[in-house]
């Protein structure tokens, strides 16, 4: 079957074309280029690591990196297995927990809104390091120390005003019509929550997601190092961190890791985007 | 839905793999042990240590370099300290202040069996308060290759400030390479590098009965001639510290750098030849002198097992089993002895980091140690960047310096 | 519908477990710190009620110098996130082949831990052999290295680019959703109007989108002010103070050295400082687009 050609409004002539690839070539160039010197770092051998004048191809290259890291840190594949099941599971929580309020937030005008709404956003006020022995405490007290959920529980707290935050806005903008007429029709609440919101607010809803996934994946780093002493509970993160050595840091291994640690989760976003695309606001109601 | 249940298996799974009590047969002795995993000496160690005494068992946790004294300390200051934790030396003023360690009884012979000052690395208020585990010095290295192209003889090395300062002056002039790393940024071995100038010029920061006495006349001349040795360094020091310096002398475009043991053993690929001598002495020396460095074991109160982890520190780091361990580590051995003569005579690069211990001082013990390391730095840096006069900068530095004691 | 008793009684349903949650794990260490604010705890086992010292030790000092630069730091940061977002996403809603791909592409520097991310720009930085400095000599630009750490100027705007690094994809992501949902029959009916690509620009997409940005730029806004690993890792405040903010200075005076009072004295002050300055970001910010867009 032919595809349906390009909406006229879609087509760009060819001065706009080319601009938008350069201005995406730099933009990208910009996001990519410490890569680009991390990557060849991990190429380098250890002694010749730093090197003047600055040359783009690396001398003496190797994928040798790839192969020690390994050995020296025999356990880095849990501690990327850890660090995708932690993060999934808080990503969940989050999210089942953030979605209702962020609607209510958005959507219902109940007394002391305004200042609930501050009081989550003041959670993200306070930077983690100071709250960390405290927090400790009550972790130990909970009994939670050394297993998933030292990490877990105090990640879900922290990323739930981010994500309530973040998706306000996208349940804003539903036109209050639809709910109106769904009420009208006699569905309850839940349903229009169900059934009406959620499905037009998928791209808000993703990116939250997104945002939740990597917010724990990547972040968050000091509550795994303080909070559990097990090594078979470590995330990439602190396991990454093996890598420093008592003189020197391995720095082509703790690249060639990092690379390998951020592999999976480049994966699931690449799954996760296609929710970015909104569903079925076209021509839904006209304002 | 399916998302419910995928949760609920992981919340059982998560919950099946937390681990089920301890039985309270044995006793523990938590070890925090800093880097990527326990060394291997370490472990047999424990091993052996674990058979001789029955009804306690060790549980080692390795936890990476940059983060393994904040992490002691932060589970000290939360009430549930570990047994036995490696610490730099510097920190254990501070814990003994704040009544978190318990002091370690030493025999006279115990003591003399360590070279000088190593047990005045871990003595504060008469007490000693660790138990020395590692060891580092410093000494000078130099570029031959830049020597030679500079018009200096490469087997000459700077043996004083002045001919330091002059050397890299002619390294920068007719070599147009940078003459000297000069380490000034924010990091705390900033100070070290300082300190490699203080100790090798009869300088010292706090006496033996707590009184400051950075603003000195030795002090002075260290200072100045740090300052005057910032011209030929390479550019914009405040930005490079102590392991980005070797890098650039790895490079082959530095003509000297301090550094410690460490870096020798990067050299071997090096393209050119290189060699290692005495830190240069200042004007006010008395003799070769250098930054001692230990790092030491500490055992902390209300364990209940604090008498067990002495014993098994004291054991980890006796007279047989400790050069085993500083073999594998590649340190600056804490005793001299047979081992010691082995490793000179194999290796001669390894003479001038043992003959700088005889004047060489230690991390200076303050209670406050990371407002030492502020303190130092900021006036490091005021000197390097040419904002203060090292005069002025002393006196505000030692100044500040009363209230970190 | 929204607006009547059971819709408060929904409301807070749909609330209950985001609150009960927060309370449970967040308020005990909240409050605990703000009741360290007022002793003098540190690594000894007891501590002392002292009052406001903690909170007028701040004070003293270059403390005003610091709250001003942490403010200009946090104000470029964001306002670069938000234009370079902006772009990226304009570039990224395009209709050209390939926009899959490049939208995978922006992601890495969220993605990767955010030390490592940091060490990367360290070494791009590094006037010796980093990236920057080396092809500015390779093109002839300068003629020696450029240690763009070593300076105060240049390390206060290389720490606000690494900055703005890690900050832009999920700006630019947030905001390409934010354009995802506008609807299409929008811009065709000012199309057959005749209106061009800018003006569409200007008058569709902008307005349209500024709720998404009073959003991301709140949040951005909280999250760097209390930036700490860049700053940290690059310059640890360096050189001499110059790119000291308000949370380096405290983890640099208080929380490095185990002085918990003092350091739950000078985050509380952050925590006040922020709230105030967010508050009325938001009012002002709103009535703005509120203005706009009847």
């Amino acid at each position: 079957m032919k595809r349906a050609p390009k909406p006229m409004i879609d087509r760009y002539n060819w001065l706009e074309t080319i601009a938008l690839y350069l201005g995406i070539f730099v933009f990208l160039f910009y996001l990519l280029s410490p890569f680009i010197e991390g990557f060849l770092v991990s190429l380098k051998p250890l002694s010749l690591l730093f090197s003047s004048p600055y040359s783009f191809y690396p001398r003496n290259g190797s994928l040798d990196a790839y192969w020690s890291i390994w050995e020296r840190v025999p356990m880095l594949g849990l501690y990327i297995f850890n660090s995708l099941f932690i993060s999934a599971i808080v990503t969940a929580i989050v999210m089942l927990i953030a979605v209702p309020a962020a609607y209510a937030f958005a959507r219902i005008e109940f007394p002391f809104r305004g200042p609930l709404l501050g009081g989550f956003l003041a959670v993200n006020m306070f930077s983690g390091a100071v709250l960390l022995i405290p927090l400790f405490r009550l972790m130990r007290s909970l009994g939670v120390l050394n297993t998933y959920f030292a990490m877990i529980v105090p990640g879900v707290a922290f990323l739930i005003p981010t994500a309530i935050w973040l998706m306000r806005a996208y349940f804003l903008r539903i036109p209050k019509e639809l709910e109106e007429a769904a009420w009208v029709d006699g569905a309850s609440r839940l349903y229009i929550l169900r059934r009406v919101i959620l499905p037009l607010a998928m791209p808000g809803i993703t990116v939250a997601t997104i945002a939740t996934f990597i917010g724990i994946y990547a972040g968050q780093f000091v509550f795994a190092l303080t909070f559990n002493s097990k090594s078979e509970f470590a995330p990439l993160t602190t396991g990454l961190f093996a890598f420093f050595g008592r003189q020197e840091v391995i720095w082509n291994e703790l690249m060639a890791a990092s690379f390998v640690g951020i592999t999976p989760a480049l994966l699931i976003i690449v799954f996760l985007q296609r929710y970015l695309v909104a569903g079925l606001t076209a021509g839904a109601v006209k304002e | 839905m399916r998302l419910v249940p995928k949760l609920l298996a992981g919340v059982a799974f998560a919950l099946a793999v937390m681990p089920s009590l301890a039985s309270a047969e044995d006793k523990t002795i938590t070890f925090i042990s800093c880097g990527d995993k326990m060394q291997p000496a370490h472990a047999d160690f424990i091993k052996q240590w674990e058979a001789k005494n029955a009804g306690f068992k060790v549980a080692p946790e390795v936890v990476g370099w940059d983060q393994c004294q904040d992490k002691v300390t932060t589970l000290a200051a939360a009430g549930t300290p570990v047994g036995l934790a490696y610490v730099g030396s510097r920190t254990l003023k501070q814990f003994a202040a704040n009544d978190l360690i318990v002091p370690i009884e030493y025999t006279e012979d115990e003591k003399k069996s360590y070279y000088p000052f190593i047990v005045e690395t871990v003595t504060t208020d008469g007490k000693q308060w660790g138990i020395p585990v590692a060891f580092s010095t410093k000494a000078l290295y130099w570029n031959k290759d830049l020597f030679t192209a500079a018009g200096l003889d490469p087997e000459t090395p700077p043996k004083t400030f002045a001919e330091e300062i002059a050397f890299a002056k002619q390294i920068k002039e007719k070599a147009s390479t940078a003459g000297f790393g000069v380490v000034a940024k924010t990091f705390d071995n900033t100070m070290h590098q300082f300190l490699h100038w203080v100790y090798s010029n009869n300088g010292s920061v706090i006496d033996a009965d707590g009184k400051i006495t950075l603003d000195s006349k030795e002090n002075l001349e260290s200072l100045t001639a740090l300052k005057d040795i910032t011209p030929y360094a390479e550019e914009g020091p405040t930005s490079y510290e102590q392991n980005e310096v070797r890098a650039i002398f790895l490079d082959g475009k530095l003509g000297m750098i301090q550094a410690s043991v460490g870096a020798k053993n990067l050299l071997k690929d090096a393209k050119f030849k290189w060699g290692v001598a005495e830190l240069p002495q200042g004007p006010s020396a008395k003799g070769p002198g250098t930054l001692l460095i230990t790092d030491s074991l500490a055992v902390f109160k209300n364990t209940g097992v604090e008498e067990q982890a002495i014993d098994l520190a004291k054991f980890l780091t006796n007279s047989e089993n400790q050069p085993v361990y500083e073999a594998q580590e590649g340190l600056t051995p804490l005793r001299p002895g047979a081992a010691v003569d082995k490793l000179v005579a194999e290796d001669p690069n390894w003479k001038p980091f043992i003959d700088g211990i005889s004047f060489g001082g230690p991390e200076p013990l303050f209670t406050d140690y990371k407002g030492l390391q502020n303190t130092m730095i900021e006036m490091v840096q005021a000197v390097v960047t040419g904002q203060a006069e090292p005069a002025d900068a002393l006196k505000k530095a030692a100044a500040d310096l009363e209230q970190y004691k | 519908m929204n607006q009547s008793r059971g819709a408060t009684i929904f409301a807070y349903c749909l609330l209950l477990p985001a609150i009960l949650y927060i309370i449970a794990i967040v308020a005990y260490p909240l409050v605990e710190t703000v009741n360290l604010s007022f002793t003098d705890a540190a690594l000894k086992p007891t501590s002392n009620w002292v009052g406001m010292t903690n909170y007028s030790k701040i004070f003293a000092g270059n403390f005003s110098e610091i709250i001003l630069r942490t403010f200009i730091w946090t104000f470029f940061s964001v306002a670069i996130k938000m234009i370079v977002g902006i772009f990226g996403a304009v570039l990224l809603n395009a209709a050209i082949p390939g926009r899959a791909l490049f939208r995978i592409l922006i992601m890495p520097p969220w993605v990767v831990p955010m030390a490592i991310g940091i060490f990367m720009w360290g070494w791009m930085y590094n006037g010796q052999f980093g990236m920057i400095s080396g092809l500015l000599q390779n093109f002839g630009i300068t003629s020696g290295p450029v240690a763009f750490l070593a300076h105060g100027d240049s390390a206060f705007w290389a720490t606000i680019v690494t900055d703005v690094w890690i900050g832009v994809p999920l700006v630019t992501l947030y905001m390409l959703a934010a354009m995802q949902s506008i609807p299409k029959d929008l811009y065709e009916a000012a199309w057959v109007d005749g209106a061009s690509r800018l003006y569409r620009f200007r008058r569709i997409t902008l307005p349209m989108i500024v709720p998404a940005l009073l959003t991301i730029s709140m949040l951005s806004m909280i999250a760097t002010f209390n930036s700490f690993d860049i700053i940290w890792i690059l310059t640890r405040g360096g050189p001499s103070g110059e790119t000291t903010t308000m949370i380096i200075d405290t983890y640099k005076v208080a929380i490095g050295s185990y002085k918990y009072g003092e350091g739950a004295a000078r985050a509380v002050m952050i925590c006040i400082f922020l709230s105030i300055f967010s508050f009325f970001y938001f009012r002002v910010v709103s009535r703005i687009t509120i203005g706009e867009s009847k």
